[in-house]
């Protein structure tokens, strides 16, 4: 079975260029977040700005839109590296082992 | 599986007999178009872990020294980052347009794109390489002595591990950029010799994801990088 999906270049190169002028958008938004708005929280929203355009990306560049079994994939995969976050985070948070630690300052 | 010696590329159905004698067409790879690309999705969640947890130590460090990751991060050029991410947003772009020209059957049209991209990958390394060098000038780069604790140069603590995982995160990310401009060469190659067509792009719909993903880990190496001391670094 071959690719013979037949594209009519004119018609769809226009959702391309959306895309990447909401990209521009959002990269912009990036720069002027930590001087304009909430400042107080600047690792937050970048990392929400970020998350955002990667959907974007993963939605229309990537094409995974209307993909179900390769979607579900991917949430897999996402689920389990938060999972995994979470968990080490819970555990740094609750860090006993600074005195023989190498990844805490000796001073510590 | 059958080849033509003449035009290997061309896709010649092995036909299996079953125990009736029926024949059957046996579906071969060269024209699984959505194994392919499933199979290149399994491929990139494995690269999608190996940062992720790359990403789970930064936090970890983060966390654990959080005044000095934002301190070394205002140090950072963000002007040169910023470059870079347009610079890959567009190649992108690029990336995407030479797809959908090759889909349309503009062959011509896909090779210029896919130049582009790689132009810009360069672009992209050239610019990254002058940041890094704008580093080892100013004493910051793996194995001077300000990255290594325990003497007089020494850096904070929190401020060596931050600057221990931007040289090694940015340059695995450089390293996938170098792969990348190998894939379109050898893309390239593939379309010249008509291995690659309008009806049998599977290879350039592939190399486009991957591209797709280098872009997609840099949206948060940018940020976890040279963004989050964009507020002002506190010293003291």
């Amino acid at each position: 079975m071959a690719n013979h999906t037949t594209v009519d270049y004119k018609a769809e190169k226009g959702g391309y260029y959306k895309v990447l002028f909401g990209l521009l958008a959002l990269t912009a938004l990036t720069f002027i977040q930590p001087s304009m708005f909430l400042t107080h929280y600047t690792f937050g929203m970048q990392m929400l700005i970020g998350t955002v355009k990667a959907w974007i990306i993963l939605m229309y560049y990537m094409h995974l839109k209307g993909e179900v079994l390769i979607g579900w994939t991917v949430i897999f995969a996402v689920f389990l590296v938060v999972f995994f976050f979470a968990i080490v985070m819970i555990d740094v948070n609750n860090f006993q082992f600074a005195d023989v630690s190498h990844i805490t300052s000796p001073a510590q | 599986m059958a080849h033509d010696s003449h035009d290997s590329h061309e896709y010649i159905p092995e036909i299996a007999v079953d125990r009736n004698g029926k024949e059957h067409v046996v579906q071969g790879w060269q024209g699984d178009t959505y194994g392919g690309k499933l199979g290149f999705w399994l491929f990139m969640l494995t690269e999608v872990m190996m940062f992720g947890s790359m990403f789970m130590v930064l936090s970890y460090y983060f966390t654990l020294h959080h005044q000095d990751f934002i301190n070394a991060s205002a140090g950072l050029d963000r002007v040169l980052g910023g470059i870079n991410t347009v610079v890959l947003l567009i190649s992108a772009l690029t990336m995407g347009l030479g797809l959908l020209r090759m889909r349309s059957g503009d062959v011509k049209g896909a090779k210029l794109m896919i130049w582009a991209t790689m132009l810009l990958a360069l672009i992209f390394l050239g610019v990254k390489a002058v940041e890094w060098t704008n580093d080892y000038k100013e004493g910051i780069f793996l194995g001077l002595q300000a990255l290594q604790s325990g003497n007089e140069h020494s850096l904070p603590f929190g401020e060596i591990l931050y600057f221990g995982m931007y040289f090694t995160m940015t340059g695995l990310h450089g390293f996938h950029i170098i792969i990348g401009i190998g894939l379109m060469l050898w893309l390239l190659k593939r379309i010249n010799s008509g291995k690659v067509t309008p009806e049998h792009n599977i290879l350039h719909f592939n190399i486009a994801l991957y591209w797709d993903l280098v872009h997609l880990i840099w949206v948060f190496v940018f940020p976890y990088f040279y963004m989050i001391g964009a507020g002002g670094a506190i010293h003291g």
